[in-house]
């Protein structure tokens, strides 16, 4: 053999253990990339697993067999909507002003049957107006009745302070506002000034979440959490059109 | 200059990720928090809310690791920067409405009174952070990334060719 020929041998299986090591590097890549997606992957699904594992499930009583709550129209309408909400909550009163008078025409034909169930759900964050008012709602139910504690409750959210001056509706104004339902004051300002109805709004907020309730306000249509909206406002709209 | 930019880049790397691992884990275990803090925005319907309530912490994770290790750090750079992006419009949206809530980024969210006055700062912070994923995103190489352990050639490749060198 010429050295020639040789030399080109060589040269030969050089290159091809060139190309073998460059094949070996590529599928060596594809590897690694293939393992470090997989392992991404894991990790999305794993969070996702742990978050959904973590969601809790909205189950509250049924519309009616709450002891914290005032209801309107006929128990045996075909549909059922309840209200979780928070007197100083401003989406409540969002909620309040745009759906209180579709709920009333719709629930005096018969089409559905509505509780409202206050608890206090932001009184950590804005001091104690949700717990005034909801003890203040609690002890009307009490002594006026639901006819008068719901003309109450909507009065309630006419009236809503913000969350900045919470204490700008005062106990006066409470008893005020309860008058103005049909209370009679004699009946509730001195419940009003002592918030005689802690202990119901302690029960009320211990219910809601049991219930598993997260915020306000949780409307609830047919048992089911109902939040198809965008808005406070798509949403009332939307709910409304279910209704109807 | 080169090696002075992959340094920053390696800080930038550390600083976004890290900050992208906490907003994640923090939300990851309080899906319905997350999912109350997206809808607080009201920019998205209710369905799509509860979907990106839940995957949105998990690629937060994802994205923040990535980052802080540096795998794929130049795809997860561009993935953070359109994060970025998308919640300072979000911020900036709510501000414009006048709607006042906890921006969620680090869980928590939901309707806050006087909210409005933490939103410059944050949208400062995260036009920040969007500045330094793009400068993870342009740099071809960082500081001690794993990704440089993982593509470079392994001492067993090396020996082969050095055996067949031999041959």
């Amino acid at each position: 053999m010429s050295s020639n020929s040789k030399a080109k041998a060589r040269a030969d299986k050089a290159a091809a253990e060139r190309a073998a090591q460059a094949q070996r590097e590529s599928r060596r890549r594809i590897f690694t990339i293939v393992g470090v997606l997989g392992v991404m992957v894991l990790i999305v699904g794993g969070s996702i697993l742990v978050s959904v594992l973590n969601k809790e499930e909205v189950k509250a009583v049924g519309a009616g067999s709450s002891d914290y709550g005032v209801t309107i129209g006929d128990p045996d309408a075909p549909h059922s909507v309840i209200v979780y909400e928070d007197f100083l909550c401003p989406f409540c009163g969002q909620l309040e002003s745009a759906t209180r008078a579709d709920f009333e025409k719709l629930a005096a034909d018969g089409k559905v049957f509505v509780e409202y169930r206050p608890f206090d759900l932001l009184s950590q964050s804005f001091g104690d107006y949700p717990i005034r008012a909801a003890s203040a709602f609690a002890l009307v139910l009490e002594k006026s009745g639901p006819e008068v504690a719901k003309k109450f409750h909507d009065l309630l959210y006419e009236n809503q302070p913000s969350e900045e001056a919470p204490d700008s509706v005062s106990d006066d104004d409470l008893v005020d506002l309860a008058v103005e339902a049909g209370a009679t004051e004699a009946d509730v300002r001195e419940g009003i000034e002592s918030v005689s109805h802690k202990d119901w709004v302690t029960a009320a907020t211990a219910e809601a979440d049991k219930a598993g309730i997260q915020g306000t306000p949780t409307v609830l249509l047919d048992g089911e959490v109902y939040q198809d909206g965008r808005t406070i406002q798509d949403l009332a709209k939307n709910l409304v059109a279910e209704l109807e | 200059m080169r090696g002075t930019l992959a340094w920053v880049g390696l800080a930038a790397r550390l600083v976004t990720g890290g900050v992208w691992i906490v907003a994640g884990g923090l939300k990851i275990t309080e899906p319905d928090a997350s999912i109350a803090a997206v809808r607080a925005y009201q920019l998205l319907p209710s369905s799509v809310a509860e979907v990106v309530g839940i995957a949105l912490p998990a690629v937060e994770l994802v994205v923040g690791l990535a980052l802080v290790l540096g795998v794929f750090a130049r795809g997860a750079a561009v993935v953070s920067a359109v994060l970025f992006a998308a919640f300072i419009v979000g911020i900036a949206s709510v501000w414009a409405r006048g709607i006042e809530i906890d921006c969620g980024c680090f869980g928590g969210g939901g309707a806050k009174a006087g909210a409005a006055s933490a939103y410059p700062w944050e949208i400062a912070r995260d036009v920040a952070l969007l500045a330094a994923s793009l400068l993870v995103a342009f740099l071809r190489r960082t500081r001690l990334s794993l990704h440089s352990l993982l593509f470079t050639s392994g001492p067993d490749d090396r020996a082969t060719v050095t055996e067949g060198a031999v041959h």
